[in-house]
């Protein structure tokens, strides 16, 4: 992703995707990421001067981010803001005076002149809140996870497909521009058959926001308790796991782990500290590691195949018989054309082969500057793809398309991380029970 | 496995086409002056032609035409497509015109039976084998230079794994494209500089991490002196048989088998 890009909101994944065009099994790679599909920068100019009507509940830190993102995309007016905690509610409302301002969201989507809601709330709410928002005929986009509970994610699940409406959660990664190209890459076999999954977040940070009075210490930090929150799993852990089931294209079949509070023992209740061994049928196995008093590891997704290694988060690629050891000549020859130099190319003696090597050679899943999340931020990064994500959205809240497989991946990504949580607090192997599998599942 | 990248730069109507893991290495194009469009769907013909050949020559793949001659050929005559056919006679056309240094079976090339009337062969003694390692970067480098050509093509630079290089026209910024040769026993050191336009180049050598890749057919042994050598000249073929062949040939001969072919420029460096 260019720097130059960084301001156009969302028009460099757009222009990314038609490009596909132009590829071998560009087409192909479509299929398989139909939610892709309509994200060209042609299906926005389709909408002309058409424009989404979004009203957003929830203002906090998170809301904030996506209400900079919606203020930049012309396909969409903020003609609503929603919250119970009025200092939020009060910046919100300066970035856009327009919007009408509620404390009630029920009251808020009796509104007529909303066509989609965006949910920025704690987890705890996303089931009543979407559940309501559908049922009111509003188009929805919230947060992920998809909800706190299994029984919940169920029925948002079933209501979904008892509905025309669009329904996203935002699952980033699946428009994140690196994540695309290299799970492309792996289906096209670039690492090999894949043998499993390192996936990591660590921060060394308490997780906690500044509590005004101590009244809010739960409606502020409802991260760290169990009847809000789903802790490190639900937060953090959801989008490394929709991605390992994005690239396996299936569904672990068991779970186990430990989760223990090591080091923040201030009264919160979920654990700052997690190791899970996710299994699928195959033996293929998740490795997901979390801990927030240690930060040297950073946040990773690592995939792991017989022929190389795809570090997803980091938009780097390692191959286990490198035949592409040594300077490329060409890639010096597009950087001098680049720069309108007329100089040699390098060439080599021999060339290139696979060898012996002491160290990978890292490669790059995209050419160019590109962004890649630390995974410190406890609001969001910047060009993670959630801007795409939520101009995708609002571009369907003017066309109706529903989001191909959106859905299916949070609600699979949600129950792996409520089954992580079970199996961590029961001490056990925890199987996928059979109840909430749905057809979109493989084992 | 084979994997595929491109990418256009607006700038300089440029697109970039690339490769992985095709023929044991990997193959860059540079298109310059064509429209996305058009530079995307030649890039296409171009993607395929190259996959069809390496399927048709990669001798690591079970299911190749040249895996099929070398499981079945000690065995009875086995037929040949038609395309191959021709490679193999080319191949033994460059066999008589090297003095037998240039020989795809890396022993006896003359102890393979052909068939012409019935396109078929046969080899003559068992532990035979094939290897068009020598001649498939060549041949697929002048089929895409036709297609190139065929596309009115004027300004490209293809590069197979950064030793069989064909230069179209020129460079964006120059009159033509410039291509050094590096010293594989000390880096950044430059060795010599090609100026190239419609030409072909072709290099070979051994390296510090390898070395004793060439063999010479007749005596069985190894070329393992620290050299490079490079043939310029105008056809990817020739280039890519004469570097390789050309490692281990002596003096004398190196002058008989550069009198066969015309235009070619041979330059060895001794390291």
């Amino acid at each position: 992703m260019s720097k130059k890009q960084v301001k156009k909101v969302d028009l460099g994944l757009r222009q990314f995707i038609k490009d596909l065009g132009y590829i071998t099994g560009g087409a192909a790679m479509l299929g398989t990421m139909p939610w892709l599909q309509s994200f060209t920068p042609d299906k926005l100019n389709e909408l002309k001067r058409e424009k989404a009507r979004i009203a957003l509940i929830g203002t906090g830190s998170r809301g904030q981010y996506h209400i900079h993102n919606l203020l930049l995309m012309a396909h969409v007016e903020i003609v609503a803001l929603c919250d119970i905690y009025p200092p939020n509610l009060e910046v919100a409302a300066t970035l856009c005076p327009q919007a009408k301002k509620y404390t009630d969201y029920r009251k808020m989507m009796e509104s007529p002149d909303i066509d989609g809601v965006v949910i920025a709330t704690p987890l705890y709410w996303h089931a009543p809140m979407v559940l309501d928002a559908l049922s009111a005929g509003k188009h929805v986009f919230c947060e992920k996870s998809m909800a706190l509970t299994m029984e919940q994610c169920k029925a948002i699940y079933d209501t979904y497909q008892t509905t025309d409406k669009v329904l996203y959660f935002c699952m980033q990664r699946m428009f994140d521009e690196k994540y695309i190209k290299g799970i492309q890459m792996i289906h096209t076999g670039m690492i090999g058959d894949v043998v499993g999954a390192r996936c990591h977040w660590f921060r060394n940070h308490d997780w906690r926001r500044p509590v005004p009075s101590p009244e809010l210490e739960k409606q502020i930090n409802w991260r760290l308790y169990r009847e809000s929150s789903g802790g490190l799993m639900t937060e953090l852990a959801s989008h490394q796991l929709e991605v390992c089931n994005w690239v396996t294209r299936h569904i672990p079949q068991s779970v186990v782990g430990m989760g223990d509070i090591v080091n923040w023992k201030d009264g919160r209740e979920v654990y700052d500290s997690v190791s899970l061994t996710y299994r699928y049928n195959s033996g293929v196995k998740i490795t997901y590691e979390s801990l927030i008093s240690n930060k040297f590891n950073g946040m990773e997704d690592q995939i792991l195949g017989n022929k190389g290694t795809m570090n997803l988060a980091t938009g780097k690629y390692f191959l286990e018989n490198d035949s592409t050891s040594g300077n490329s000549g060409i890639e010096q020859l597009l950087t001098q054309i680049g720069n309108k130099v007329f100089a040699a190319v390098p060439a080599a003696g021999s060339s290139w082969r696979p060898e012996t090597k002491k160290e990978y050679k890292p490669h790059y899943i995209i050419e160019g500057d590109y962004n890649i999340n630390d995974g410190l931020s406890m609001i969001g990064a910047v060009k993670d793809g959630s801007d795409e994500i939520l101009s995708s959205f609002c571009q369907a809240c003017i066309t109706g398309d529903k989001g191909k497989d959106i859905v299916e991946e949070a609600y699979s990504a949600t129950m792996l991380c409520l089954l992580g949580n079970q199996a961590m607090d029961e001490q056990r192997v925890i199987a996928f029970p059979e109840e909430y599998k749905i057809p979109y599942m493989h084992f | 496995m084979i994997s595929c990248s491109s990418s256009y730069s607006d700038e300089n109507s440029m697109f970039h086409g690339s490769l992985m893991h095709i023929m044991g290495t990997r193959f860059d194009m540079l298109l310059i002056g064509m429209n996305r469009d058009d530079a995307g769907q030649l890039w296409h013909s171009i993607e395929e032609e190259l996959k069809r050949l390496h399927l048709m020559m990669n001798r690591f793949d079970p299911d190749s035409e040249i895996s099929r001659i070398n499981q079945h050929a000690i065995q009875h005559f086995v037929p040949v497509s038609e395309e191959l056919w021709a490679i193999l006679q080319d191949c033994r056309s460059y066999h008589q015109k090297t003095f037998g240094l240039f020989d795809i079976t890396l022993k006896d090339l003359n102890k393979v039976s052909f068939n012409q009337e019935y396109r078929s062969l046969r080899f003559q003694q068992s532990d035979f084998s094939f290897d068009l390692g020598g001649y498939a970067k060549g041949y697929a480098m002048k089929r895409l230079v036709n297609l190139l050509k065929e596309h009115k093509v004027e300004n490209c630079f293809v590069d197979f794994g950064n030793s069989a290089i064909f230069a179209l026209g020129n460079h964006p910024y120059g009159d033509s494209w410039k291509v050094s040769i590096g010293n594989p026993y000390q880096d950044g050191a430059v060795l010599s500089e090609f100026s190239l336009k419609n030409r072909a180049l072709s290099t070979s050598g051994n390296s510090p991490s390898y070395t004793g890749h060439i063999v010479n057919p007749l005596s069985g042994t190894f070329n393992i002196r620290r050299m490079l050598l490079c043939v310029e000249c105008d056809d990817p073929i020739d280039a890519e048989v004469l570097s390789t062949t050309l490692m281990v040939a002596d003096k004398s001969q190196k002058k008989e088998i550069l009198d066969q072919f015309e235009d070619t420029h041979l330059k060895e460096f001794y390291l």
